[in-house]
C-alpha cells in the first residue's frame, strides 16, 4: 500500500472508540481515586491521598492478600490439572487431538454465570453432591461445601481450566518428537525425559497459563460472590460494593487502580519470562 | 513410540479432566428436564420448566434486550474491529502502545472497566440504558473481532492486493471485493463469538444498564434469581444459553478452521 | 570371516497391512562401516529405528555379540542414534548436550567433563562449549549431535541420513570426516542414506534396500562393478541398458547384432539386458560390442562430457562418458552420426 493514510484511516474509528470509551474512562478513574467520597455520597473534588493509603490498611490490604492467595492456589491447580490435560491430548494420536482440543475448550465459551451456578447445584446443601451421598448410604451430617474458600477455588479453577489446557498445548504439540526419543537413547528413562527435556522445554505454555488464570481471578467478581456467600469478600467484591452500597467511588477506584498495577506488574513479569524462554522455541521443527 | 501403561494413564487423565469439566454443565442440563425441578428426586422427563420459561414476562424481556444488544454491539463491533485489524496488519510498523491499547480490553478486569465506564457516563450525565451497553460492549468485542481477523490477516497473501491495483481498481474497491472477501469466515467467526461473548456477559451490563427496569439484560436476570430466588426453570434458561453458545462457536470454527485467540 | 557383531534375522516390521520391512537378514561384522542404501519407503529407516528400538518388531530377531537385543528398550541398549533432525536439547548448551548420555550413564562428574572436553576437541567445537543450539550453523550442529552419541562409546552407532541437511561443499568434507572418525574410535557404524554416491565414498560394505527387503548385498567395488538387478544396476551410479534375448548361449538386440558378454551377474531365463557404464565405452569400432547412432544431447561437465545417443538398433538411449582429450581429438557434435564400442568383460547381463 503506497500511503500511509489509508490504513490510519481505517484504524481510527475503532481506536477512537477505545480512546473515547475505555482510555479515558480508566485514566477517569485513576484520577477519581484522590478525590475524596462527599458527605450525601457524590464526589467531593479535594485532592487527597487518603483513599490510596486506606487500601494499604490492614483491614483491606489482607482483602488483596487472600484474594492473591486464592487466585495463586486457583491458577497453581488450574496448572497442574491443564498441563496434564493438554500432554494427555498431545499424546494421542494426531488426528484426534483438533476434536479434543475443541470439547475441552468448549465449556470455557460458555456463560460463566451458568457454569458457576452449576456447582451450586453440586455443591449445596440440598445439591447433587449430597444427594449421591445420601443415596450411597452415607448417615451423617455433611459440611457445608457451598459458600466457602473452596467452593470459590474450584469455581475459579472450573472457569479457566480450558484455557490452561489449550496454552500449555502449544507448546506440547510443537515439540520434535525426536527430541524426546534422543533423551531415551541416551539412556534416560520416561520420567526423567519428562523432567529434564519435556517440561523445561514447555514451560512458556505453564507460564501463560498461570498468570492468565491469576489475573482473572484476583479481579473476578462473580464466582467469589455466588459461591463464596455474603461474608466472603475478594477485590473484585469489594470494588463493587464501594460502586453499589457503600457509595464511595472514590475508594473504589483506588482499589481498582492498586488491582491493575498489580495485574500489569504480573503481566510484564511474564512477558519477561517468555523472552527468556524463547530459546527453547527452536526445539520446534528442526534441530 | 507411547508404551501401553503410558497411554492408559494418558486415557485415565483425560476421562477426569472431561468429567471434571462437563459433569456440572450436564447436571444441569438433565435438572432441566427433571420434572421435578430439584437435584432429590427425579420424576420424570419433562418439558415444563422450558414452558414455564416462556410464561414469565421478565425473562422474556430480558432476553429480548440481550438479543438487541447483542445484535447492535457486533455489529458495531464487527465494522469497527474488521477495520482495525486490516489497518493495523497493513500499517506493518505499529507500537507498542497501539498494540497495548487494542489488546487491553482483552485483559483489564471486567469490573475495572465497569466501573470505569459507569464513573464515566455518570460524570458526562448520560442517562444509562440499553444504549450505554451497547456501546460498552462493543469495547471488548471489537478488540475480539480483531484479534480473530488479524490471525486470519497473518496468512494472507497481499500481492492479491498489488494485482488487484494493477488491474486497475481503486482502493475503495480492492477492499470491497478482494479483501474482504477473502476475509470473510474470520470475519463472519469474529462476529459469531462478539455475539456469544455480548449473549454472557454480565458485569459490564450490570453497572451500565443504569437503574431502570426495562434495561435488563438475560445475565442480570439470571445473577437475580441465582442471588435472589432459584426457581427450577433456571436450569431450563441455564441450558438454552449454554446451547445458544456452544452452536454459535461450532459455527465459528466450521467457518473459521479454529482461528480462535489462543488457538 | 570372524563372528557378526550385530545380527539381524529375519526381520519383520508392519504397520497394519504394510509391510515395511520384511524378512530381512544380515550379518555386520565389528568395527565394520556399513551403510544402508534406498529409496525413501525403501524400509531403511524403519530397519535403523527397529535397531535403536523406537519400533518393535513384527518378528525375527536382532542380536548383539549373541545376545538378543530386540526386546530391550532404547535406553538399555549400547546402541545410540544420532537422529536426521540432529534432536539437540534446545534449552542446554553444547556442553550440557553432550554431557546428558554420560549423566544417565551416572559417571562422576569429573569424568563426564573429561570426556566431554576430549570429545570436543575432536571435534573442534571447544569454542562453542557454552552455546546453545540455536545459536550454532548447521554444520556445528551435526557435529554436536555427532559427539553426544559417539561420546557415549556405544557398540554401534547408527546415523540417519546424517549428511542430508548439509549443503554440498561441507557434505563432501563431512564424509571424509565420518570415516575418520569411525576409524579413530574403533566403533561399528550402521548409516541410512538415500544417497548412493556417499555410501559408496564411505562404507566398506553396502546393503541395497528396495520395497522392505535386500537388494544386494557387498563392498562398493563388488555393487558398483557387479549389480545383480538391474534396479540395483541403475541404482548405483549412471548405467546403459541394451535389451537382449537369449540366443543359444548368445546374446542378440533387436537388430539382430551380437552382444557378447562375459558378466552374467544373475540367471536369465527370458528377456535380458546388457547393462555397461558410460566411462566404458569409446568412440570407434575397436571393441567387442558396437553400436551406432545419432548424438541427441552433450553435456558438459568441466572434466568431462556425456554423450546422449539415440541408437538406431534400439530404442535404447545411451549414455557415453568422454574425457577433455577425447573430445578434442574427435569434436563430437549433436546430430553428428557416431559408433561407440565397449568389450565383453564390461558388459553384464541382467533380468530384464
Amino acid at each position: 500500500m503506497s500511503s500511509d493514510r489509508r490504513p490510519l484511516l481505517l484504524m481510527s474509528p475503532a481506536i477512537l472508540w477505545l480512546f473515547a470509551l475505555m482510555v479515558v474512562p480508566c485514566a477517569l478513574i485513576l484520577v477519581l481515586a484522590f478525590f475524596r467520597r462527599g458527605i450525601y455520597g457524590g464526589i467531593e473534588y479535594t485532592w487527597t491521598l487518603e483513599n490510596l493509603t486506606l487500601v494499604f490498611d490492614p483491614l483491606y490490604f489482607n482483602i488483596f492478600l487472600k484474594s492473591a492467595g486464592i487466585a495463586g492456589l486457583s491458577a497453581s491447580i488450574a496448572c497442574v490439572l491443564g498441563y496434564a490435560a493438554a500432554y494427555a491430548i498431545a499424546a494421542m494420536p494426531r488426528r484426534n487431538q483438533p476434536l479434543l482440543l475443541f470439547f475441552a475448550v468448549l465449556p470455557f465459551w460458555s456463560n460463566y454465570l451458568v457454569r458457576t451456578y452449576a456447582w451450586i447445584v453440586l455443591l449445596n446443601r440440598e445439591g447433587l453432591i449430597v444427594n449421591l451421598a445420601r443415596w450411597v448410604g452415607y448417615k451423617g451430617e455433611l459440611p457445608s461445601m457451598l459458600y466457602t474458600e473452596e467452593a470459590v477455588v474450584i469455581g475459579l479453577v472450573y472457569n479457566y481450566l480450558p484455557f490452561v489446557i489449550l496454552s500449555c498445548y502449544a507448546p506440547l504439540s510443537r515439540l520434535n518428537p525426536e527430541i524426546t526419543e534422543a533423551s531415551r537413547d541416551l539412556g534416560a528413562s520416561a520420567w526423567t525425559t519428562f523432567r529434564r527435556v519435556t517440561l523445561p522445554m514447555t514451560v512458556p505454555g505453564i507460564a501463560t497459563g498461570f498468570v492468565f488464570v491469576f489475573v482473572l481471578s484476583i479481579g473476578n467478581f462473580v464466582t467469589p460472590a455466588l459461591l463464596g456467600g455474603g461474608q466472603f469478600q475478594m477485590i473484585g467484591n469489594l470494588v463493587y460494593a464501594q460502586f453499589l452500597t457503600a457509595n464511595d467511588w472514590p475508594f473504589g477506584a483506588a482499589l481498582s487502580m492498586v488491582l491493575i498495577a498489580v495485574m500489569l506488574g504480573l503481566l510484564m513479569a511474564q512477558a519477561v519470562v517468555a523472552e527468556r524462554a524463547s530459546g527453547a522455541k527452536e526445539g520446534q521443527g528442526n534441530g | 513410540m507411547v508404551e501401553r501403561n503410558t497411554f492408559r494413564l494418558m486415557l485415565l487423565i483425560l476421562g477426569v479432566v472431561f468429567a471434571f469439566l462437563y459433569i456440572p454443565i450436564s447436571v444441569l442440563v438433565g435438572l432441566s428436564f427433571n420434572e421435578s425441578g430439584l437435584p432429590t428426586a427425579w420424576t420424570g422427563f419433562s418439558f415444563k420448566w422450558y414452558g414455564t420459561l416462556l410464561e414469565n414476562d421478565d425473562i422474556l424481556r430480558a432476553a429480548g434486550n440481550t438479543l438487541i444488544v447483542a445484535i447492535f454491539s457486533t455489529v458495531f463491533a464487527t465494522l469497527l474491529g474488521t477495520f482495525l485489524a486490516i489497518g493495523v496488519e497493513i500499517r506493518r510498523r505499529n507500537g507498542k502502545w497501539l498494540e497495548t491499547v487494542i489488546f487491553a480490553p482483552m485483559i483489564i478486569p471486567d469490573i475495572v472497566l465497569a466501573i470505569a465506564l459507569l464513573s464515566f457516563f455518570s460524570l458526562l450525565g448520560v442517562k444509562m440504558g440499553l444504549h450505554t451497553i451497547i456501546v460498552s460492549h462493543v469495547v471488548f468485542n471489537l478488540a475480539f473481532v480483531c484479534a480473530v481477523v488479524r490471525a486470519r490477516l497473518k496468512s494472507f497473501d497481499w500481492s492479491i492486493i498489488e494485482a488487484s491495483s494493477d488491474l486497475g481498481s481503486s482502493t475503495f474497491t480492492t477492499l470491497y471485493r478482494v479483501v474482504i472477501p477473502v476475509l470473510m469466515p474470520a470475519i463472519l467467526a469474529g462476529g459469531l463469538l462478539a455475539f456469544t461473548l455480548s449473549v454472557d456477559e454480565f458485569i459490564i451490563a450490570f453497572f451500565t444498564a443504569g437503574a431502570g427496569r426495562s434495561s435488563i439484560t438475560l445475565p442480570m436476570q439470571i445473577y437475580a434469581m441465582i442471588r435472589f430466588g432459584v426457581t427450577p426453570e433456571i436450569n431450563a434458561l441455564a441450558t438454552i444459553v449454554m446451547s445458544v453458545s456452544v452452536i454459535a462457536l461450532a459455527l465459528s470454527q466450521r467457518l473459521n478452521k479454529g482461528g480462535l485467540p489462543g488457538q | 570371516m570372524n563372528q557378526p557383531f550385530l545380527s539381524i534375522q529375519n526381520v519383520q516390521k508392519n504397520f497394519g497391512t504394510v509391510k515395511a520391512v520384511s524378512g530381512v537378514s544380515l550379518d555386520i561384522y565389528e568395527n565394520e562401516f556399513f551403510a544402508l542404501l534406498g529409496a525413501s519407503g525403501s524400509g531403511k529407516t524403519t530397519l535403523l529405528r527397529m535397531l535403536a528400538g523406537f519400533e518393535q518388531l513384527s518378528g525375527g530377531d536382532v542380536q548383539l555379540e549373541g545376545t538378543s537385543i530386540a526386546q530391550q528398550p532404547p535406553n538399555q541398549r549400547p546402541v545410540n542414534l544420532m537422529f536426521q533432525s540432529y534432536a539437540l536439547f534446545p534449552h542446554m548448551t553444547v556442553a550440557q548436550n553432550i554431557a546428558y548420555g554420560l549423566e544417565m550413564d551416572k559417571l562422576p562428574k569429573a569424568q563426564i567433563k573429561e570426556r566431554v572436553d576430549e570429545i570436543l576437541q575432536v571435534i573442534q567445537l571447544g569454542h562453542l562449549a557454552k552455546r546453545k543450539p540455536d545459536q550454532l550453523s548447521g554444520g556445528q550442529r551435526q557435529r554436536v549431535a555427532l559427539a553426544r552419541a559417539l561420546v557415549k562409546r556405544p557398540k554401534v552407532l547408527l546415523l540417519d541420513e546424517p549428511l542430508s541437511a548439509l549443503d554440498k561443499k561441507l557434505r563432501s568434507e563431512m564424509q571424509l570426516e565420518l570415516k575418520r572418525l569411525q576409524a579413530e574410535f574403533g566403533i561399528t557404524f550402521i548409516i541410512v542414506t538415500h544417497d548412493q554416491e556417499e555410501a559408496l565414498v564411505m562404507a566398506d560394505r553396502i546393503a541395497i534396500m528396495k520395497d522392505g527387503g535386500l537388494l544386494q548385498v557387498g563392498t562398493p567395488q563388488e555393487i558398483y562393478e557387479a549389480p545383480e538387478t538391474r534396479f540395483a544396476a541403475d541404482f548405483i551410479g549412471v548405467m546403459n541398458f541394451l535389451p537382449v534375448t537369449k540366443d543359444g548361449d548368445d546374446f542378440v538386440m533387436a537388430n539382430g547384432g551380437l552382444i557378447k558378454a562375459t558378466r552374467i551377474n544373475a540367471p536369465v531365463l527370458g528377456s535380458a539386458v546388457a547393462a555397461m557404464r558410460p566411462e566404458r565405452l569409446a568412440i570407434g569400432d575397436a571393441g567387442d560390442n558396437s553400436v551406432s547412432g545419432v548424438i541427441s544431447a552433450i553435456a558438459y561437465h568441466g572434466l568431462d562430457l556425456l554423450l546422449h545417443i539415440k541408437t538406431d538398433a534400439t530404442d535404447a538411449l545411451i549414455i557415453a562418458r568422454m574425457t577433455a582429450d577425447v573430445v578434442e581429438e574427435h569434436n563430437p557434435a549433436g546430430g553428428q552420426q557416431i559408433t561407440v564400442s565397449w568389450s565383453a568383460k564390461d558388459t553384464h547381463i541382467l533380468p530384464a
